[in-house]
């Protein structure tokens, strides 16, 4: 049995007198990437705020093989940032408020400059290091998002949808880099997506929630037709195939 | 205070800031208006102009209450001010409400108990000049300390603040995962732009001080390429604007706090064409 990153043991949220996760019980394997999968409103991203200590939850969510609920570092990449396109905020500014407290305004240290250019090196966007967020494109904010992760060394990633926003091929990029990074750094990726592509292409384990756990494992396993009409709707379906894709290809 | 208006002098000897009034308006404007400046980076990022405009307008109310209790008004009026700047951050975070729906109906019932207060009691509305037009030419010693610990405050509190409050107006989640809790910063950030609204508004009064905030950070995203230029331009062009508005309603004899205003929105007006130059220069083949 594979060592947990995260453990879910009778999670519950409850907003507003509505139950939005419902005694989730699950253990997330390290050092892979898990997908989560449902339907909106399903309670996806609720559950990543859980585990965040974003949301109120009832249950335990634990983390490691020693089962410890004290929350080792996560790194977060939301869907999107709330910033005008107008905004001056430059790539560099954003990177640097996430390394250090000291205010942007009295500049920005020679080492926390580097730590930002190596990061947009590692995932192929060091050229936009002195562009304003607001100017850059769906795919390169992603990628930023990405980076941003990457600076704080974490251990687990939660990703929410991060490739919502992006075209079909700017996805497709994303997941590559995201895969490349996950065999180098050996890290543990949670992302949310309803991406079934995506998700069978890239994920080792699934976990298919419609605010209770439908299914879980294995991508092989679980990602059958039946589970996912049961998570999505009766008129989706899987059609396999046999060749590789081409960013899976190694 | 003495060394700091002699100081002004020496540094600024001009005629027109030879009479004591004109020195102690000039120190104060230069101390408020950057200040209000800087927090207005984050009123734009935050979108809170209502929220400042609902602390000015509880002036009225704050005011008529002190009087009414036998306080100083110029106190009451500020500790009302804070009183619902805390309200709305609260009652903002216990209800389903948005927030602007929140600052709407406090900014409705301030304005209603401060017209009902003062027209049930004559005799009340003689103070209601200075709070609606500012009157920073009378403006005595104590006042211009309480400016000046609060300059300081808002310059510590930016420089523990400020990338944290980038990061909760780009994405709350994210900021937490960061370890930076938005209730306490959101909340700490209120009580201190709520502060900040009440004593500014000595300076331009509760019809413009909201423009103090905003018009500044406004004018700088217009020419900012970064964070730091946003925060450095907001505060230069409200000194600047200070000292030419102060200067220009000398030479008119025009209301101080509306002419400090007025530069400023003439220089957001030649910012934005400055910035349709470089735009159309980008474009240029």
């Amino acid at each position: 049995m594979p060592d947990p990153a995260v453990i879910l043991e009778n999670v519950s949220v409850e907003l507003g007198g509505r139950v939005i996760l419902d005694s989730l019980n699950a253990e997330i394997e390290a050092g892979c990437l898990t997908a989560i999968m449902g339907p909106n409103g399903a309670g996806k991203t609720t559950l990543l705020h859980a585990i965040l200590g974003l949301a109120p939850h009832k249950g335990r969510i634990l983390f490691g093989k020693n089962r410890s609920d004290r929350r080792p570092r996560l790194g977060y990449v939301p869907q999107r940032l709330d910033l005008d396109r107008g905004s001056p905020i430059t790539v560099r500014d954003f990177l640097a408020s996430i390394q250090t407290d000291r205010p942007l305004w009295t500049g920005i240290a020679r080492l926390t400059d580097q730590s930002s250019e190596a990061a947009l090196e590692r995932i192929g966007i060091r050229s936009i290091l002195n562009a304003p967020m607001g100017k850059i494109s769906g795919g390169e904010t992603q990628r930023v998002l990405l980076a941003q992760a990457l600076l704080r060394k974490s251990e687990i990633l939660l990703l929410d949808e991060p490739a919502a926003a992006v075209d079909i091929s700017g996805e497709a990029l994303f997941c590559d880099i995201l895969e490349e990074i996950q065999n180098e750094l050996g890290i543990t990726l949670l992302l949310v997506s309803h991406d079934l592509s995506i998700v069978s292409t890239h994920a080792r384990n699934v976990i298919c929630l419609n605010r209770s756990i439908i299914c879980s494992g294995p991508v092989a396993q679980v990602m059958t037709p039946d589970n996912v009409r049961k998570v999505f709707s009766p008129h989706t379906d899987v059609y396999s195939h046999s060749h590789s894709h081409p960013s899976t290809a190694s | 205070m003495d060394f700091l208006l002699d100081l002004l002098a020496s540094v600024l000897p001009f005629g027109w800031l030879e009479p004591d009034f004109m020195r102690r308006a000039l120190l104060g404007l230069i101390l408020i208006a950057p200040a209000c400046a800087t927090m207005g980076v984050q009123v734009v990022s935050f979108r809170m102009a209502f929220f400042s405009d609902a602390i000015s307008h509880s002036a009225f109310t704050g005011v008529a209450l002190g009087l009414i209790l036998g306080l100083d008004p110029r106190w009451s009026m500020i500790g009302f001010g804070v009183l619902v700047g805390c309200g709305v951050l609260i009652l903002a975070r216990q209800t389903e409400l948005s927030t602007d729906t929140v600052i709407g109906v406090f900014f409705a019932a301030v304005v209603a108990l401060g017209v009902v207060v003062v027209s049930a009691r004559r005799g009340l509305g003689r103070y209601f000049e200075s709070v609606l037009f500012g009157d920073i030419l009378a403006i005595r010693d104590a006042e211009l300390w309480l400016i000046l610990a609060l300059a300081l405050a808002v310059l510590v509190f930016e420089a523990v603040a400020f990338n944290r409050l980038l990061l909760l107006a780009l994405n709350p989640p994210l900021a937490h995962s960061r370890g930076i809790k938005s209730t306490p910063w959101e909340m700490a950030y209120g009580i201190l732009l709520a502060l900040l609204v009440m004593v500014a508004l000595r300076a331009v009064g509760l019809l413009l001080v909201t423009a103090l905030l905003v018009v500044p950070a406004a004018t700088a995203r217009n020419l900012a390429r970064s964070a730091s230029g946003l925060f450095w331009w907001a505060s230069v062009l409200a000194a600047v604007s200070s000292m030419l508005g102060l200067y220009l309603s000398y030479v008119w004899g025009s209301a101080t706090g509306a002419t400090v205003i007025l530069v400023g929105v003439l220089l957001f007006v030649a910012s934005f064409g400055w910035r349709l130059v470089r735009r159309l220069r980008l474009v240029k083949p």
